[in-house]
């Protein structure tokens, strides 16, 4: 069977994924996109950061159980995809994807910075699930990048951009830069989500 | 492609999606930006080779309560191309209708046969298969006494398919009620497993759900 109109097979329908996304299912690998295997040389280049936030009803409660997942480029700007494959830019140490469920609805993922792809600021798209709602996306920038006043996207949700950029918030002790991302699911505040099905 | 992005539907009766849907219409992107909205996960083999069998906690325990299900099918695009390799995430609740999960509190009765959680990993065609204790419904609202029809949950990644659903058993009074089958209205049938003949398996019933990540994200780099 088939979409008469786009000859595309119809899509099974997304669906929340309920309060039980099971904490079994966690990879440390994921959470932190800096840690390296015990007794192996090498680790990711780039300047560690730290992006911790809330995820926030339209009540300005923490949405707990959501379930985060994070892209994005290497330092050089690479995003590791089939078409970047063979690239000379490619960090072997870095993927650029991570998924944490967060039990109380603050979150605290560590990475590297990523590095401006052409055209663009550096940024970390977030894909979040939970209890309720299917599958929403955005996308979260730096505070004090060169290129977030010409970033497209950032340009395109016009007067709510500083909603998408992460402020900074000092350095650890270990030297990971912190910056800080309130997503504000509802209500509000809301933070802008876009509609990858529909662009 | 459509000149604004959706208004996402909140869930009839369901609070959390009264709490957590947006409001604002999605944003569309930008085509220059379109591609660094498309994750490509990596392979994940994060499969432990008897997780396949939900039905039991370990190969050398005994069956849980309820009735063993098998529930098979093939994981492809919307242009037809099979995902191989795709990690399956599978969770369910038990015959009693309790999650084993440290969040569920609601008191109905465990199984300590029953763990409830299975990966699975696609073939090259994109076939998977998985053993399961039929899930049992549980009370979601008391107060208005709306129910949660028997479903299992999946999280499917592969490359550039991402897909969070559940599965549906066909008949179920508590279908109708559901609030996420309501939004989904006609396309809820597609979250139907179609229950076929269990052959010589050792299971009571079984069903076929095939699988299809729809959207533009799915086929990027096709």
């Amino acid at each position: 069977m088939t979409d008469a109109a786009s000859n595309l097979l119809p899509a099974t329908n997304e669906d929340t994924c309920g309060p039980y996304f099971p904490i079994y299912f966690a990879d440390p690998a994921l959470e932190d996109l800096t840690r390296f295997d015990p007794g192996v040389v090498g680790a990711a280049a780039g300047t560690a950061i730290i992006l911790r936030g809330r995820v926030l009803d339209r009540h300005g409660e923490l949405a707990n159980g959501a379930v985060l997942e994070f892209w994005q480029a290497n330092a050089n700007g690479i995003y590791r995809t089939p078409a970047t494959e063979g690239h000379e830019g490619i960090d072997p140490w870095f993927h650029g994807y991570g998924r944490m469920r967060i039990a109380s609805g603050a979150y605290e993922f560590r990475t590297i910075l990523p590095g401006a792809a052409p055209g663009r600021a550096p940024n970390v798209t977030i894909t979040i699930f939970s209890d309720g709602i299917n599958r929403i996306v955005t996308q979260v920038f730096f505070d004090g990048q060169a290129g977030n006043d010409s970033d497209p996207v950032l340009q395109a949700v016009g007067d709510d951009a500083p909603k998408l950029i992460a402020r900074h918030d000092g350095r650890t002790a270990s030297g990971a830069e912190v910056y800080v991302f309130d997503i504000v699911m509802a209500g509000p505040g809301e933070t802008p989500f876009f509609d990858d099905l529909e662009s | 492609m459509a000149n604004q992005g959706r208004i996402l539907g909140i869930g009839p009766t369901d609070n959390t999606s009264d709490q957590r849907t947006p409001r604002q219409r999605l944003r569309l992107i930008p085509e220059v930006a379109r591609e660094s909205f498309v994750p490509v996960v990596p392979a994940r083999y994060a499969a432990n080779p008897h997780e396949w069998d939900m039905t039991r906690t370990a190969p050398d325990r005994p069956r849980a309560a309820g009735v063993p299900i098998e529930v098979t099918g093939r994981v492809r695009t919307a242009s037809g191309r099979a995902v191989a390799g795709a990690l399956l995430e599978v969770w369910s609740a038990n015959h009693f209708g309790r999650y084993r999960h440290i969040e569920d509190h609601s008191g109905l009765q465990l199984d300590e046969n029953h763990l409830g959680l299975g990966r699975v990993l696609t073939d090259d065609a994109g076939r998977y298969r998985f053993w399961a204790i039929s899930p049992g419904a549980y009370l979601a609202r008391p107060d208005i006494g709306r129910w949660r029809p028997k479903h299992i949950h999946m999280s499917i990644s592969g490359g550039s398919s991402r897909l969070i659903t559940q599965m549906y058993f066909p008949g179920e009074p508590n279908n109708e009620t559901d609030p996420m089958a309501i939004l989904m209205g006609d396309a809820f049938e597609r979250n139907l497993g179609i229950p076929r003949d269990a052959g010589d398996v050792d299971v009571e019933e079984a069903y076929d759900f095939d699988i299809v990540v729809g959207g533009r994200n799915a086929t990027f780099f096709e």
